[in-house]
């Protein structure tokens, strides 16, 4: 029996040492998961937490949910269908509103891309669709790093994804999260036989599949500038990211420095975690980040414009 | 030689462009067949509402490996969103790259 207390705070601190403890080599059989001291979400854990509940499932065990009616972000973790997304429906004791320009729900990664980069921008940048209104760029902004994202998973992965995003309007920031149970950054490109793979560590992984024209499908139609470029515009944005694949965890902070480290204890996360934050209000120049972002990535050399273009 | 082929991308593949796969079958079906016996191709993004790179590399950059960098005096890129053409352009120069200044057959 394998049996996971969760902690008071599942947010940016808590996040590892989470991600730590459900990534250590389990015992046979069932496991429980304990929510009677949790305070705390942001939408990293609960995607990530949806992840490994469906990877236990798949793998034989029953997973039990402890300490529910303890519960005190019951109604939240409701309405943000982390349950739901875990198999476990409860009588909802609120009613729900809605949720454009709050939150958006933990969701499996299984549509058509297109469909929920509409679904999820529409959600978080209310009015955006509109390519006059103030959201423009912000629905650009998450409808670019939901497809990216999103191809990963499921071009890539071979596992089920989840994704969820929160509006922080006290902070003024956007969070989106990423999370599928599949076989990693490192096992993708050692199943395309990139050479530089055989003796790599997962952090190595991390830091190629961030790096421009790396692609774990090599050819068309990948051309392996998906997360690099992900990565670039949360950069221009003053944002932060978190990516966790295996043993691996690379940060990129607001001041643009990037850190690669390993999850300590021996814990490996199974399949891949991307994570982050940025300023609303600064993905309102889309066009101009995304060019920056391209230009500084070396993908795009300004200046050099060979198009031929008609309004 | 016929004058001009013209493919509306909205109105075939939808107001969000986002997937290299289906990318790189709409330009296998709808364009790759026009280059050679076309002297203007256009691309029209009027009504694209957002793209990304998977899409518009598939799109645009396999245009220029497979016909080489001169099928750019033949092609138009129509109605396109600020973002849209960033895309465009960075997608050529990744096609440029990738054909090494092939001259076509």
């Amino acid at each position: 029996m394998n049996h996971f207390q969760l902690p008071p705070l599942l947010h940016a601190g808590g996040l590892l040492p989470f991600l730590t403890m459900v990534g250590k080599p389990l015992e046979d059989g069932d496991v429980t998961i304990d929510f009677s001291q949790l305070r705390r979400v942001v939408p990293a854990s609960m995607v990530s937490l949806a992840a490994m509940v469906h990877l236990w499932e798949k793998q034989g065990r029953k997973v039990r949910f402890s300490g529910i009616s303890e519960c005190q972000i019951l109604g939240y973790l409701q309405r943000m269908d982390l349950l739901k997304s875990c198999g476990v429906t409860l009588k909802e004791l609120f009613q729900r509103h809605d949720a454009r320009g709050r939150f958006f729900p933990v969701k499996a990664v299984s549509q058509p891309i297109e469909a929920m980069a509409q679904e999820v921008a529409n959600c978080l940048a209310p009015g955006g669709e509109e390519y006059d209104h103030p959201l423009s760029g912000l629905f650009d902004t998450i409808a670019y790093v939901l497809t990216e994202v999103g191809n990963n998973i499921r071009q890539h992965s071979s596992g089920v994804g989840f994704a969820a995003a929160q509006v922080n309007r006290q902070e003024g920031l956007i969070r989106m999260a990423f999370a599928d149970n599949g076989m990693g950054i490192l096992k993708s490109f050692q199943t395309v036989a990139a050479p530089w793979s055989i003796d790599a560590t997962d952090s190595d992984a991390i830091a190629k599949a961030l790096q421009p024209r790396i692609s774990c499908k090599a050819g068309e139609p990948n051309e392996g500038v998906g997360l690099t470029l992900v990565a670039e515009l949360v950069s221009m944005m003053k944002g932060s990211l978190l990516v966790v694949s295996g043993k691996g965890v690379a940060r990129i902070y607001r001041d643009g420095l990037r850190a690669f480290e390993e999850l300590p204890e021996g814990a490996s996360y199974r399949g891949t975690l991307v994570a982050m934050s940025f300023p609303e209000n600064a993905a309102s120049r889309y066009a101009e980040l995304l060019h920056n972002a391209k230009v500084k990535a070396g993908i795009l050399q300004p200046g050099r414009g060979r198009a031929t273009f008609e309004p | 030689m016929s004058s001009t082929h013209t493919v509306g991308l909205s109105e075939d593949c939808g107001v969000i462009l986002a997937d290299g796969t289906k990318a790189l079958a709409y330009r296998h079906a709808q364009i790759d067949p026009y280059v050679d016996i076309c002297e203007k191709v256009t691309l029209d993004f009027s009504g694209v509402r957002s793209a990304n790179s998977s899409f518009m590399n598939a799109l645009i950059s396999g245009l220029l490996e497979h016909h080489g960098e001169a099928v750019l005096e033949k092609l138009v890129f129509k109605g396109c969103k600020p973002a849209v053409a960033v895309l465009v352009e960075s997608a050529i120069e990744l096609g440029i790259r990738k054909s090494g200044g092939r001259v076509p057959a």
